[in-house]
């Protein structure tokens, strides 16, 4: 559904080429890794660390389990993570763009987090590990910046144990008009302003915004979930559907 | 639930922040490490998870595994559970339910509550020492005369009370009165069983009198 017959996807409102689209995902992540994390205060208003403690609450992690933390970017998920499961657990950082990994490796390191977690470079459509591997796969904000979102969405199925369960946080489409209107008027005028003052990188922010947009809603990529195997698929709005974390299971 | 995860979020930031300061909360934790203890307060029906490890408490509301201790707490007998020989008399009274080892219980209330925190120590960093030192002493003094200063005023206002407005009486006086209260109930009983004996002797002079008329 994503993809047209002439091998063409978008990135933002621009259409591209399929295969261009990876480099420049990259580029743009290339350039905010640096100021990632405090971006992501900013602009979401801190309010990121709630959605991400609700992804938390909701995966069932324990000790000694294998989580895989794709596009974990710089691995917020991963230190939680990483303390809950112990020393008999295993967390991955994966990603897709080295720069977000080595900052997030940096990062982890600092906070003294080390022996349970390993890192690697992956790409999320071609996820190099085993069948059934995983208890736990969180994909937080990543899935919009992915190519092929159902292969993606496969790979994930393939590598997770049967019992395990998949967690996408990502952007969505609020449930309230007045939200939708705000929230359009914050992205598109304030976001890439904010970007361009802390980060000196508006196109960037203006792509985040743009991809946000153009990523399918609460329903359709239940419905992803669901094609490619996923049960009991369910989601849950937060901030009023400006966030939505799906979780599915597999069987 | 996001509001539940704002307060997790909170306790979790402020514990950590604490810690911070704390130069014994790392051997604290060291200890701990890798240890999840259920904790819930009986007032409030709100489970929180503290998983520690050495690093920092992380605090969550939902957690699927198995904890190590299982604690259940009424909300006064929160600062009783660092005290070893209190533990018990609280498990015995009810407010204390604790499932799992006890000894992890008393070493995570240390870990929570018994914080030493050098405070003029860290004050002292940002704005060098003299200037912690003086503030400190300036606080430590205010403490004092306030506090000598509430005595004062609390004398003060119980004599004008009891002496100028005489509104209220003093505690001399409340002994004296409620002495004469029990003399008067004494006195009164005695009175009563003084009319007793006399109306039960008049009844029986009364019966035998009758009974000597009868006769005749």
């Amino acid at each position: 559904m994503q993809e047209n017959p002439d091998n063409t996807t978008h990135f933002g409102f621009k259409t591209v080429e399929e295969d261009k689209k990876v480099e420049l995902v990259a580029d743009v992540f290339h350039s905010v890794a640096a100021k990632y994390d405090i971006m992501n205060d900013v602009l979401s208003m801190g309010i990121h660390r709630i959605w991400k403690r609700f992804t938390i609450d909701c995966s069932g992690v324990r000790q000694g389990q294998k989580v895989l933390d794709l596009a974990g970017g710089t691995g917020d998920l991963t230190a939680k993570f990483s303390r809950i499961v112990g020393t008999k657990g295993e967390v991955v950082l994966a990603d897709i763009n080295d720069s977000m990994l080595k900052v997030g490796r940096t990062k982890l390191r600092d906070m003294g987090i080390e022996g349970n977690v390993s890192y690697v470079q992956a790409n999320a459509e071609e996820l190099p590990f085993p069948d059934n591997h995983f208890d736990l796969i969180t994909i937080a904000f990543g899935l919009r910046n992915v190519t092929d979102k159902d292969k993606a969405l496969a790979s994930i199925y393939r590598v997770l144990k049967p019992g395990g369960r998949l967690l996408v946080l990502e952007f969505s489409k609020p449930v309230y008009t007045p939200v939708e209107k705000f929230y359009d008027f914050y992205s598109f005028n304030i976001l890439p302003k904010l970007g361009k003052l802390i980060a000196n990188d508006s196109e960037s922010y203006q792509y985040l915004a743009e991809s946000i947009r153009m990523h399918p809603d609460q329903d359709t990529l239940k419905e992803m979930m669901n094609n490619v195997g996923f049960e009991g698929t369910e989601y849950f709005n937060l901030s009023a559907g400006i966030v939505a974390l799906h979780r599915g299971y597999k069987y | 639930m996001p509001l539940t995860n704002l307060l997790c979020g909170l306790l979790e930031t402020g514990v950590n922040q604490l810690h911070q300061l704390d130069s014994s909360a790392v051997s604290k934790r060291k200890q701990l490490n890798g240890t999840i203890i259920a904790a819930s307060l009986k007032e409030l029906k709100l489970p929180l998870y503290f998983i520690i490890s050495e690093q920092q408490v992380d605090v969550l509301n939902k957690f699927e595994g198995e904890p190590d201790c299982t604690i259940k707490v009424s909300f006064q007998a929160l600062n009783k559970l660092q005290d070893n020989r209190q533990l018990t008399q609280l498990i015995k009274s009810g407010e204390l339910e604790v499932d799992g080892d006890i000894q992890l219980v008393q070493q995570f209330a240390m870990l929570l509550t018994d914080m030493q925190i050098d405070w003029e120590e860290h004050l002292s960093q940002k704005v060098g020492d003299v200037i912690a030192h003086k503030f400190f002493q300036h606080a430590k003094k205010a403490v004092q005369t306030t506090q000598t200063q509430y005595k004062r005023i609390e004398k003060q206002s119980s004599l004008y009370l009891t002496e100028e407005v005489k509104v209220a009486p003093s505690a001399l006086e409340v002994a004296y009165f409620s002495d004469q209260v029990s003399r008067l109930e004494s006195d009164t009983e005695q009175l009563l069983n003084k009319i007793n004996n006399k109306l039960e002797k008049q009844l029986n002079d009364l019966s035998q009198s009758k009974v000597l008329a009868d006769k005749k």
